[in-house]
């Protein structure tokens, strides 16, 4: 799966075709890179057996998910979104802040989406810069969240798509991405 | 001086980690979400640091730097930027508009911390009041040597104090030693091979653990452009073989800033104790000299009136004792304190010998001491010590 961007000739003296390998190798080193650093766990690439459609739900039903979702603007646009089930979020959340499970319950959720969003942007933020590196200048968006159980997010038909799963401890990362094709605006 | 860190960031989990970082140093953070406060915090407070990020809402980070670097009164201020924006040519635009350093997100706390110091000269917060290390508590003692033999020496040489002394041959071993655990004190010999004493040198002062312990150039004496070099980049001191362990000892416990005064004073029943050791070199005066008041007011304070003063150890007499001895009875009159002095032959001899000593008397140990200090009446110190 390729996806054609405008190729920013007067901006930039060359460029890299972002290839489905080039999308793979950024995300992998983006979430690994993060979640390494910042929480002290390190997730690995899978490709799960029960890989679930796209059209389905990416993440097991009856868990429920945190996602955070940060956009890159520029020559490439495109909106990164990752899922993390609540248990993972929260643990995640503890390790960041240096909380006792105690503390957070007594934090709220607000800290929880703070956390997730702030990882999501790290995340997002690598994998954007990969690309600038590779000729593609664009800019991150401020991160947003969202929470739910058994829901799954449609893109728009100029979309195009790339899911990875990744592994951590009993844990599943799931980095959505949906990068839109420049001759379609 | 207490810092200011200013964090400008609309993550507040953001804002912890830094707060978190900075806890174990002696700083103030402050805080804002977007450029617009941070401007305005920028403004009131004056920070010695401001950490920035770049994608905030109502106002970015590189519109809030331009805004910082065109205002005469805040343009001076460093800026370090954290940010997930890491792309080679954001970098560098960025950079342009003038900033110290830039740490791309994610990051590790200990790397931020780095990176302020070379900023900002974070110290340490201390945790209450400090409670001085003396001479009687363990220290550690790193010695960085390739010659085993001068490492036996300076173990046997203090083996008689709390000192726990490791010694390593080189600089990897050295590395791995001052990093993993701090000692107090760092000795390292000039010798080791390509220059290794300094490059060791610079690295201990650029990292934030080992920024302040004290460091020991070990050298020949006749190697004056090495000992010139040592001085000229800050070494704590400079201790020349062959190893005068005395002087060793007395410069690693000023350097470990370590109380001393049980050398010399010290509480025996209802007496204070002043004990001069057999070697009374300048430099022992000298630290027997700076405690001298404060001790004796120390006793007066504690209920204590009495005083021995003990020069059996001494072996002989000489004006610099002479003097302290005097400065000693005298602060004994000034705070009402009874005294008398204990000394051995030789000493007693001595003094008869000089115009100014010549009516010192003296008992012959400390509860001959005691029993004349006991017999005398409390309203008349002048008579109960030594005849001036």
């Amino acid at each position: 799966m390729q996806v054609f961007i405008r190729n920013p000739a007067d901006l930039m003296p060359a460029t890299a075709e972002i290839t489905e390998a080039l999308i793979r190798e950024y995300i992998n080193r983006a979430v690994t890179d993060v979640f390494k650093t910042m929480v002290g766990r390190e997730p690995s690439f899978s490709t799960p057996a029960d890989t679930p459609q796209l059209s389905q739900s990416l993440t097991p039903p009856d868990r429920p998910q945190v996602v955070g979702t940060v956009g890159f603007l520029g020559d490439v646009n495109g909106l990164v979104y990752l899922h993390l089930d609540l248990a993972f979020a929260r643990l995640c959340t503890c390790h960041l802040l240096g909380m006792t499970e105690q503390e957070l319950e007594e934090a709220g959720d607000e800290v929880i989406n703070d956390a997730i969003g702030e990882m999501t942007n790290m995340t997002v933020g690598s994998f954007k810069n990969g690309l600038c590196d590779a000729g593609y200048p664009c800019k991150l968006t401020i991160p947003s969240i969202l929470r739910g159980t058994n829901f799954s997010i449609e893109p728009i038909s100029s979309a195009v798509r790339h899911v990875y799963f990744f592994d951590c401890a009993e844990h599943r990362v799931v980095a959505d991405i949906l990068m839109k094709s420049d001759d379609q605006g | 001086m207490r810092y200011k860190v200013l964090t400008v960031d609309d993550s507040k989990t953001v804002r912890i980690i830094v707060k978190k970082a900075f806890k174990p140093f002696d700083c103030e953070i402050l805080e804002a979400a977007n450029g617009v406060e941070g401007l305005a915090v920028a403004a009131k407070e004056t920070p010695d640091l401001i950490l920035l990020d770049i994608t905030m809402p109502v106002m970015d980070g590189v519109e809030m730097l331009t805004k910082l670097k065109s205002d005469p009164a805040l343009k001076a201020i460093p800026v370090i930027m954290l940010t997930a924006e890491g792309g080679r040519d954001n970098v560098l635009k960025i950079a342009k508009i003038g900033v110290r350093d830039y740490l791309v997100k994610p990051f590790k706390e200990e790397v931020l911390i780095e990176k302020c110091s070379r900023v900002i000269d974070l110290k340490p917060v201390n945790e209450g009041p400090a409670k001085a290390k003396s001479i009687l508590d363990p220290a550690d003692i790193l010695v960085v040597e390739d010659k085993p033999a001068i490492i036996q020496q300076i173990q046997d040489g203090l083996k008689h104090t709390p000192w726990r002394i490791k010694g390593v041959a080189t600089q990897g071993e050295a590395i791995d030693c001052a990093t993993k655990a701090p000692p107090d004190l760092i000795v390292v010999s000039l010798s080791l091979p390509e220059d290794a004493a300094f490059t060791f040198f610079r690295m201990l002062r650029t990292n934030l653990k080992t920024k302040y312990t004290p460091v020991f150039a070990l050298v020949v004496k006749t190697e004056v452009a090495q000992q010139q070099q040592a001085q000229t980049m800050g070494f704590s001191a400079i201790i020349t073989k062959p190893i005068e362990m005395g002087e060793l000892e007395s410069k690693a416990a000023k350097a470990m800033n370590l109380d001393t005064s049980q050398r010399y004073y010290a509480v025996n029943g209802d007496l204070m104790v002043m004990r001069l050791p057999e070697t009374c070199s300048p430099a022992v005066l000298a630290e027997a000299a700076a405690y001298l008041k404060p001790k004796f007011a120390e006793a007066v304070d504690a209920g204590f009136n009495k005083v021995v003063i003990d020069i059996h150890q001494v072996k002989s007499l000489h004006m610099g004792i002479i003097k302290l001895l005097f400065q000693a009875m005298q602060t004994c009159r000034d705070l009402a304190m009874q005294f008398v002095l204990v000394g051995n032959t030789q000493i007693i001899s001595e003094c008869k010998g000089f115009e100014d000593t010549r009516g010192w008397t003296f008992c012959d140990s400390i509860d001959d001491a005691k029993a004349t200090l006991s017999k005398a009446p409390a309203a008349a110190p002048q008579l109960a010590g030594a005849a001036t």
